[in-house]
């Protein structure tokens, strides 16, 4: 799923600060899962801006809605009410949402009340990690279904960097070496030989370097 | 095209190998630059490393290595593949031959985190085993990575590093392999403070058949102080510094003293490794301390 986490209250303060009615607006897919942008959050959020823009004698209505999917027009819908009577919308989906929002209404402004960080997974309560980098040509069956283009902080194909060690990576004490497991893992399911060949350099084109993607499937058009 | 380098014809000549370390420093006056090419004059050094942004933003490797050529110094133009992409790196290797460079190391390069430029975007297009690949072909069929030819000389030497302290050893000679099944004509290693580690991943590049075909240089660092030694073992996840080496620098007393017991190891550690089996040469790790290279040199008595 997608994770993404709030940004901070005074950061908010500073994007708002020159409305009179703003609409904080909840999805109720990945950030409702990575608790940072569902229903509770957007509680959250709008009490808190309230009670910061008190203290900061501003006067602005905060208004509160969750919306079922907000990268999906269908859904948006839903909220096309309270996005018309509020000066601006401060969105809490991820970034697919916001855009969403802000193609959709062109004259309402549109913010984001989340920074979105990865495509991942829920570790262990609370902890959240990135596991797809979205590189568009997926390699994770050279790797032991180990990604090294996300989880390997240098991105390498072909074996770990000096710095590897069995228990922590160069950069981060704290985190496995990505290459460790991936060969723990190519020798476990008797692979082994796989890491032993050259990987040519990856297209990069599939990914962020060919610009923004589209996927278009005829077999699925009117 | 045949790599022609001094550093090619000693290695192929089976000569023992000597090669030094330049870092370059944050400066346009090529100070550093020009200490190294006094301190190296005439004495048996082969080659001379230049870091590429190594610990932190410094003038260019290749700038600082063709001003040793300059000098009549011959470097190893070290590249990384974090600050650059493939189209990059191939332009740079390309102005390198013009410029004279005749030797190249390709590594991936410390995270830019480690450097003191977190903020930044790193590149990592390539890997260094892809960019040794790279560089073969260029050598050896005189075209680029998309096959787009290019006229003039470009015999470049490849040389690779390796981390003889990076385990388990099975996966620590898959990595090797790689890199000399990609290329590499010569390997220098990191900073060994363990010979007994050393010579045991030494033993497996001699059954794995690696000693055959690219000669391994040993890299031997001067330590001038246990404060130094920690630092770059709690910075560094490279540097495998054992105890015992770290009591003996703090038991020696003083700045001087453990600056001498510094030198007393190195000497100690070269004339260890110079006993072992497959092993092609010595690459002092100098970088920084440029300007004591005859010092260290006679300290092991390899002038």
């Amino acid at each position: 799923m997608i994770v993404a986490e709030r940004k901070c209250v005074p950061e908010l303060l500073d994007i708002i600060k020159d409305l009179q009615n703003l609409l904080v607006l909840g999805c109720g897919t990945c950030v409702t899962v990575c608790l940072a942008g569902g229903e509770r959050e957007v509680g959250i959020i709008a009490s808190a801006l309230r009670m910061t823009t008190k203290l900061n004698d501003l006067k602005i209505n905060v208004e509160e809605l969750t919306i079922e999917r907000q990268c999906d027009n269908v859904f948006i819908e839903q909220a096309a009410e309270a996005i018309e009577r509020n000066d601006a919308v401060l969105s809490l989906g991820c970034g697919a949402g916001v855009q969403a929002i802000a193609e959709r209404y062109p004259e309402k402004p549109v913010y984001a009340g989340l920074n979105t960080t990865f495509i991942g997974i829920l570790e262990e309560r609370g902890v959240w990690t990135e596991k797809c980098a979205a590189c568009g040509n997926c390699v994770l069956h050279n790797f032991g279904g180990i990604c090294p283009v996300t989880r390997c902080a240098k991105h390498l194909l072909n074996g770990p960097c000096g710095g590897s060690k069995e228990d922590r990576c160069e950069v981060h004490p704290d985190r496995e070496c990505a290459w460790q497991l991936i060969y723990q893992r190519l020798k476990n399911i008797g692979q082994l030989d796989r890491l032993k060949k050259i990987t040519p350099p990856k297209n990069w084109k599939s990914s962020l370097a060919g610009g923004y993607r589209t996927i278009i499937r005829e077999d699925h058009r009117i | 095209m045949k790599p022609d380098s001094k550093l090619a014809q000693k290695i192929e000549k089976g000569e023992f190998v000597l090669t030094a370390e330049l870092l370059p420093q944050a400066q346009t006056d090529g100070q550093a630059v020009l200490a190294v090419s006094k301190a190296l004059s005439g004495n048996g050094i082969a080659a001379v490393n230049v870091a590429d942004n190594h610990y932190g933003i410094v003038m260019s490797s290749m700038a600082a290595s063709a001003a040793l050529t300059r000098d009549g110094v011959e470097p190893v133009f070290q590249m990384v593949t974090r600050d650059r992409n493939r189209i990059a790196l191939q332009s740079d290797l390309m102005g390198a031959a013009f410029l004279g460079i005749k030797n190249v190391l390709c590594l991936t390069g410390y995270h830019q985190s480690l450097t003191g430029n977190e903020a930044s975007a790193n590149v990592f297009d390539i890997d260094s085993i892809q960019l040794i690949a790279l560089v073969k072909r260029m050598r050896d069929e005189g075209c680029l990575l998309e096959g787009t030819a290019f006229t003039g000389e470009f015999g470049m030497l490849i040389g690779a590093v390796a981390n003889p302290f990076m385990t388990p050893l099975e996966l620590n000679m898959i990595r090797l392999a790689k890199k000399v099944e990609a290329g590499a004509d010569f390997i220098q290693t990191h900073a060994i403070f363990d010979i007994e580690k050393f010579e045991a991943w030494m033993t497996a590049a001699c059954r794995e058949g690696i000693t055959e075909k690219a000669a391994i240089l040993a890299g031997v660092m001067p330590l001038d102080s246990a404060d130094e030694a920690k630092k770059h073992g709690d910075m560094f996840t490279d540097f495998v510094i054992p105890d015992n080496v770290l009591e003996r620098l703090e038991g020696a007393g003083n700045a001087e003293a453990q600056k001498q017991e510094g030198l007393a190891i190195f000497a100690e550690t070269v004339q260890k490794l110079k006993t072992i089996k497959g092993l092609r040469g010595i690459h002092i790790l100098s970088g920084g301390k440029e300007t004591r290279i005859p010092e260290l040199l006679a300290a092991v008595e390899l002038k």
